[in-house]
This record gives structure tokens, C-alpha cells and sequence, in this order.
């Protein structure tokens, strides 16, 4: 099971020091999370080999909606801590930088699995990705793409006369358009196919946040477009006797079909289809792996080589950020700033002041934040209505012309302000983003995301406390720019920022409106905007105090 | 009790003088002085008012709505309070030149719709002292009379910020005033939180009062006069 585990454990201490209402609210979101990587089809025991499905068991095709655990994290969790720095502790390795300083995106890599059925495919994909031990792996079967059957295919293939071993069998266009746009770092949606209908089931599996895929199926490699995809070619060659024995007792075993039917089955379609389409494409791998699943040196070695692709593609974001050229510039276009009236100057005196109380500092923050959406909300378009009023007098008015408005925190300081976002604007649907910086690397590192459904058609309030290099809300932006969210659609809100991470937003995104209700003029080493206001979510939550 | 109501015939004869297409919102066409302000009118703002105004909407999305219009208005009028400038020391260890509220201040409401706009004044000066005014105004006559008072007891050396949501006639603000007049509270100390207001309300308070500030969101010669009714549900 190729799942990918990731807990974040927030501060037990962090909520109960005052009785905020927003704590309170957000306590179940900051969970003991459990993220699940994707992976259609792969456990899922019907997807090994289509045409071998008994349709007893339709609820088991898709993949279950139940978070589960991988094998990984049947250690104790403790084995798994990756970083812990003061009360921050770190379970899973985050996503690094997949776009470079301008904003644009770098391929995914794209590792091609192939092989004969029950030849360890899926072994194969498994140990690889709990070799690479990093959430951002997806992987993508080819089972989840056979074509839809017509009514008389349907009736065929009840009687094991419908042959899915042969690349008639599957819907490469899709499957193509589908690795193109993970390949270019964008979500995916893939069919889920049910074996006991032969049709693709309403609900699609969304995909999203691979800097590694993987796609394995048995005529992976039988289409040219798909091939020129590939980063690199694995072919997993099983001996036959081995294969057919493995099929027999899984079909037997596992499935309860007749020994008749199973090798009638393998004498009709799958040994010519293996031999016709299959055997051929060895010619086209990089890599052959003998034995299947049990060569770990084979699987040793592609890990190795993915490990060093991803670092060769890697680069010091941050640090690049923090120096580049734009200081000094004159401020961006799309740079709003909330007027610095006494009230604004005053509440970031004290919000500022390191000497004030938590209970204060929450107060003012609410305050500037409120000042901050309702700013932010006036830029939205807005359209002239005419409207009769209750003392019977039309009216000429205005009102919003967005559908739909989204927020969107990125934890943990972004979401401090998801509440006075709700109070400005009613039923607001409220998405989150986990970035948080490796302290190796100073790089920011994408851990979790959970989006509204269909953000792609709403404007979105990204949120986040204060922005001093830009790193982390680049990554951001660019999570909502790979789920289809249009760019002038992006509101970046944040109550600080400092003069380099303005730039660096706005020169990666032109479009972007860039919301602030104010901008100090430098970031020291460490990154910290000065004079700035410190760690904004550690004063908030109370996770600052030294001991 | 109610003294939203506007008086029958002038509302038939701001009918008169009110087509359609002059149903402009701007403050220029109503010269009212300095001491008159108008918070700046955004989009934002603007639907705040159209809701408000509406008569198709609910009454939780009216208390909504009216609610942040209230805050914006207390919060632009804070601003009119006095400040010193002062400097603190930021977690960073540098310095950051800010400001500091000055201490005395103090809200008063008209009863009954003030008390709406009480709520936004506490949630940004979370223990001001409020006092209450509660006038009456006659079915037949519409004069206001005074039925209660109950102010902080040094009101005379406090600013006060005297809220009343929606001024028609402007006779109900004028014996406000005048209450606070009694407590020896100067007229330049008072600012008037308002959301609507009428042209020839606000000239007769500045008329009666030149030293008075009045805040408002707009100025318009239709007033929402069931903002009370509904923002508290009797109607």
C-alpha cells in the first residue's frame, strides 16, 4: 500500500491558554492529521488484473474514501520524525519547491512501470515509493483507464470472452492528457473504473502534488505520446511459469473461480496479448528488473537514480528570494495597502510591542484583520443594482458580483485570520494549505492541503499572517494555480509584509492582488521582516515563550 | 416609542423632488460643511448600504450586513479621537514608531436604535464606559421628549461618541445634544456615529450645534427608517 502517512501534532498547550472561540473552531482541523498520497487502484484487489474480476465486490473498486495508514506507519511514530525543532516536530518529509523563482513550474518525473500481468508490478511501485519515503509521490494505474463497455462488451466480458489485454482495451487519449498535465504540476482528476458495470463511477479521484509519478499497467509502454512522457522506462520481467502460477492461485485462492476458466482465460487472451504486445515493449525500458518485487537491488538502484534527479532539479528558493534584485524597486501595481489612519497606526503599535499581553495582542490582531477583509472585499468586482427599498423609493445600489469566495490559510499564522474572514463574508468556504520551512535546507516545503471542490471558479482569499521572503506564499499561489484557480482570481491577504517578498509575489505573479495593511522595508537573515512583529503564529497560539 | 419615524408629508414631498435618475448618493450635492464627514464610499461599502436598504432582505443577513456597516463607521470614528505618537520595541528588537490612544473617552446611545451600534463600539474598545439616552417621541406631534438618561459621571472632560444609526429629522439627535449640553459636555467633544442620514437632518444639527462632528455612511434624503424595527425584529 503505497500510502504516505503525515501527522502534525499541534502544541497541546497551544489551545487552551485563553478560550478563543477561533482555537476552539480550529481544533479539529489541526487534527492529529493523517494525509493520504494517492493511489487509485493500487490496493484496491480487483484493479491487479481486470478481467479476473469476480463482480461480487463493486464497493471495493473505487479506492476507499477511509484514511489509512501505510505500512510505514505501523512503526511507532515516533520512528518517523523527520525534524524537531523547539515544540515543532516535523512526521514526513514535505514537498520542496516544484517552480522556480518566477513562479513556473518544473516537470514532475515520471518513472513508466511495465510488465505482464501478475508479473509484481505493483510490488514494484510500492517499494519504490516507500523507498523514496516522501509524500509527493503519486501513483496512476492504467486499470483506472479501460474504456467504458457498451452493453453487448458488458455481456462479453461476464463470460471471459471480452479481452482486456489488448491496448484496444484502454482510453490512452485520456490516459495521456491525464500524465501531460501531472507531468506539468497540475491536479488531476482520474476516472475511477467499477469492474462490475464496466463504466467510470460518477466521482472522480483527485490527484494533486506529485514531483515523482508513477504510471504502471500492462500496456504502459504501447503508446508512443505516453512514452515521450517517461523519464525513465522500468520493465518488471517475471518468468511465465512464475506469472501464470501466481495468477492461478490468486484467481483460485483469492477469487474462487474454476482452474478451467482461469486457464482458458490466460490460453486466450492473456499469453498471445503478453507475447503480441507486451514481451516487445521490453526493447523500449531503461531498466529491466528480473524477479519482480524481491530484486531489491534493482529497486535500489531506480531510487537512487530518482533521488538524484529530484536533487539536480532542486535549487535554493528562499535565499534566492530574499536577495534577488527586486529590493529597491518601486512597489508592484497590484499592491493594495490599508490607509494608515491612527486606529490602523495605533493597533500596530500594539500588536508590534513585544512587551504586550496575549490577550491583547489577539484582540488588536481581530481587529486589524476585520479593517483588512473588509479592504479586501471592496476590490472584488461589484455590479450596479437597482433595488426597491422598504420605504418604497428604488434604489440605485451595488452588489458583489463574485459567486463564490474562498478562504485559504496557510497554517499555522494564516489560519488565525479564517475567522475574521467569516465575519465579513457569509458562508465562506474555508481551505488550507500546511507550508512550513525545512530548517536544513531554509526551504519552504508543502505538507498538506485540503481545497474547496470547486475553487476553481471562486476568488480566493489566500491568507497568511505576515509574508517576509514570499517563499511560502509562492507556493501556495502556485497549489492554487495548478488547481485551475485563474490568477486575477488570487487575493494574497496578510496583515505584514516586507518590501522583498511584495516583489517576489508580484513579479512571479503579475495578476495576484496583493492585500496588506502595511510593508516594512527588510528581512534579516533569518528571514524575519523588520522591524516586523516577530513570529506571528507562536505570539498568537502562545508557543513563544522561552522554556 | 419610535423616533425613526419620518413625518408623513415630508417624505410625500422628498418623493416630489426625488425621480429616479437623480437618485444620486453623493455628498456633493449637499454642501453641509466641514464638520459633516462621510465615510469614503467603497464598493464594499456601497453594498453594505444596498443591503441594508433592501426590502427582500433577511433579517439575519440585515443584522450581517448592518452590523460590519456599524463597525466600519465606529472604526473611522475612533479615528477622530485623540493620539500621541510613541515608539515600541518589536520582538525583533528594532523600534517601530506608532501611536498611542489617549484615555477618556466614553459612548453614548440613543435608545433604541443606538443600542444597535453599541455591540461595534464594544468590540473595538472592549470597556468603554456607555451611557444611554432614551427619548420619545410623540405619535401626533413628533416632538422628542425625553424619557431617561443615565451617563458616566465625568462625561463633561470625556469625549463622547454619540451613536444613533439612522437621523431623519435630526429632532431626536438635537435632544440628545441638549442632555448632553446639560451635563456640561461641549459640543466639540461630541462626534455623532451615524449610518444614514438625511441632508436636512444634518443641517439642522449643525445648525443648532456648529461645533458637533457628524460621521456618517450617507447622506441621503430617503433614510432606512425601519432599521430599528428590523435590526431588532418587531416589526
Amino acid at each position: 500500500m503505497s500510502e504516505n502517512v503525515f501527522k502534525f501534532r499541534p502544541n497541546g498547550s497551544a489551545s487552551d491558554s485563553s478560550g478563543e472561540d477561533q482555537e476552539g473552531q480550529e481544533r479539529d482541523a489541526l487534527g492529529p492529521l493523517t494525509i493520504n498520497v494517492l493511489s487509485p487502484g493500487i490496493m484496491s484487489p480487483t484493479a491487479l488484473s481486470p478481467h479476473n474480476k469476480v463482480p461480487n465486490s463493486p464497493s471495493k473498486v473505487g479506492p476507499s474514501r477511509k484514511k489509512r495508514r501505510a505500512p510505514g506507519a505501523s512503526k511507532p511514530d515516533e520512528a518517523r520524525v523527520l525534524h524537531t525543532h523547539g515544540r515543532r516536530t516535523l512526521y514526513t518529509a514535505g514537498r520542496p519547491p516544484w517552480y522556480n523563482k518566477e513562479g513556473q513550474l518544473k516537470d514532475a518525473f515520471v518513472i513508466g512501470l511495465c510488465g505482464g500481468s501478475a508479473s509484481g508490478k505493483t510490488t514494484v511501485a510500492r517499494k519504490i515509493i516507500e523507498a523514496l519515503d516522501v509524500p509527493w509521490v503519486s501513483l496512476v494505474s492504467m486499470d483506472s483507464f479501460y474504456k467504458v463497455l457498451n452493453h453487448e462488451q458488458h455481456e462479453r466480458a461476464g463470460q471471459n470472452e471480452y479481452n482486456f489485454d489488448h491496448p484496444d482495451a484502454f482510453d490512452f487519449d485520456l490516459m495521456i492528457s491525464t500524465i501531460r498535465r501531472l507531468k506539468d504540476g497540475k491536479s488531476i482528476n482520474v476516472p475511477i473504473y467499477n469492474f462490475a458495470t464496466h463504466a467510470r463511477e460518477k466521482e472522480m479521484k483527485t490527484i494533486y502534488g506529485a514531483n515523482v509519478v508513477i504510471f504502471e499497467g500492462i500496456m504502459a509502454f504501447a503508446n508512443l505520446e505516453l512514452l515521450e512522457l517517461m523519464d525513465m522506462k522500468v520493465f518488471v520481467d517475471t518468468d511465465s511459469d512464475v506469472r501464470l502460477a501466481r495468477r492461478l492461485r490468486r484467481d483460485i485462492a483469492e477469487r474462487g473461480r474454476e482452474c478451467q476458466g482461469v486457464l482458458k482465460q490466460y490460453m486466450k487472451f492473456v499469453k498471445p496479448s503478453f507475447e503480441h504486445y507486451i514481451e516487445p515493449s521490453m526493447r523500449l525500458a531503461d531498466i529491466i528488473v528480473p524477479k519482480g518485487g524481491e530484486n531489491d537491488v534493482a529497486i535500489n538502484l531506480i531510487v537512487l537514480h530518482v533521488h538524484n534527479q529530484l536533487q539536480a532539479r532542486g535549487f535554493k528558493l528562499r535565499g534566492q528570494l530574499a536577495q534577488s534584485s527586486h529590493n529597491g524597486q518601486p512597489m508592484p501595481g497590484t499592491l493594495h495597502i490599508l490607509e494608515k489612519t491612527p486606529q490602523v497606526h495605533g493597533i500596530h503599535s500594539f500588536i508590534r510591542d513585544k512587551d504586550i499581553g496575549r490577550d491583547e495582542f489577539i484582540f488588536y490582531s481581530k481587529r486589524l484583520m476585520r479593517l483588512l477583509f473588509e479592504f479586501a472585499l471592496s476590490m472584488l468586482p461589484f455590479k450596479d443594482v437597482l433595488i426597491e427599498t422598504a420605504q418604497g423609493v428604488p434604489y440605485s445600489g451595488k452588489r458583489i458580483a463574485a459567486d463564490k469566495i474562498a478562504g485559504v490559510s496557510i497554517l499555522r499564522a494564516g489560519e488565525t485570520m479564517e475567522q475574521a474572514l467569516c465575519e465579513v463574508c457569509k458562508d465562506v468556504t474555508i481551505g488550507k494549505i500546511l507550508i512550513q520551512t525545512n530548517l536544513d535546507t531554509g526551504e519552504p516545503e508543502l505538507h498538506y492541503t485540503r481545497l474547496p471542490k470547486d475553487i476553481k471558479d471562486q476568488y480566493i482569499f489566500l491568507l497568511d499572517a505576515t509574508v517576509a521572503t514570499g517563499a511560502a506564499a509562492m507556493m501556495a499561489i502556485r497549489v492554487l494555480l495548478d488547481h485551475d484557480v485563474p490568477e486575477d482570481k488570487i487575493l494574497l491577504c496578510s496583515l505584514l509584509m516586507a518590501q522583498s517578498g511584495v516583489n517576489s509575489v508580484a513579479y512571479a505573479f503579475p495578476k495576484v492582488k496583493i492585500v496588506t495593511t502595511a510593508v516594512d522595508k527588510e528581512v534579516n537573515e533569518a528571514f524575519h521582516i523588520l522591524p516586523g512583529i516577530g513570529n506571528f503564529g507562536d505570539r498568537y497560539f502562545g508557543t513563544d515563550y522561552a522554556d | 416609542m419610535e423616533p425613526d419615524v419620518i413625518p408623513l408629508s415630508e417624505q410625500s414631498a422628498e418623493n416630489k423632488v426625488m425621480p429616479l435618475e437623480s437618485n444620486t448618493n453623493d455628498e456633493e450635492d449637499f454642501d453641509l460643511g466641514a464638520n459633516v464627514v462621510q465615510l469614503r464610499v467603497t464598493d464594499g461599502i456601497r453594498e453594505l448600504q444596498t443591503v441594508i436598504r433592501d426590502k427582500s432582505t433577511p433579517r439575519n443577513d440585515f443584522i450581517f450586513y448592518a452590523d460590519r456597516l456599524i463597525r466600519l463607521v465606529v472604526e473611522e470614528g475612533l479615528n477622530k479621537l485623540p493620539y500621541r505618537e510613541c515608539s515600541v520595541t518589536t520582538p525583533t528588537g528594532h523600534t517601530y514608531d506608532g501611536l498611542r490612544y489617549e484615555k477618556g473617552n466614553c459612548g453614548v446611545s440613543i435608545v433604541r436604535s443606538g443600542e444597535a451600534m453599541e455591540q461595534g463600539l464594544r468590540d473595538c474598545c472592549r470597556s468603554i464606559r456607555i451611557g444611554k439616552i432614551l427619548i420619545q417621541s410623540d405619535e401626533d406631534t413628533h416632538d422628542a421628549k425625553v424619557v431617561y438618561a443615565n451617563l458616566p459621571k465625568d462625561i463633561h472632560q470625556r469625549k463622547v461618541l454619540l451613536m444613533y444609526p439612522i437621523m431623519c429629522t435630526g429632532n431626536t439627535v438635537v435632544k440628545a445634544v441638549r442632555i448632553l449640553a446639560m451635563h456640561n459636555v461641549k459640543q466639540e467633544n461630541i462626534i455623532l456615529l451615524n449610518l444614514f442620514c438625511t441632508p436636512h437632518g444634518a443641517k439642522k444639527i449643525i445648525a443648532e450645534f456648529p461645533g458637533l462632528r457628524i460621521l456618517t455612511s450617507e447622506i441621503h434624503p430617503i433614510s432606512p427608517s425601519h432599521f430599528g424595527q428590523k435590526y431588532f425584529g418587531t416589526d
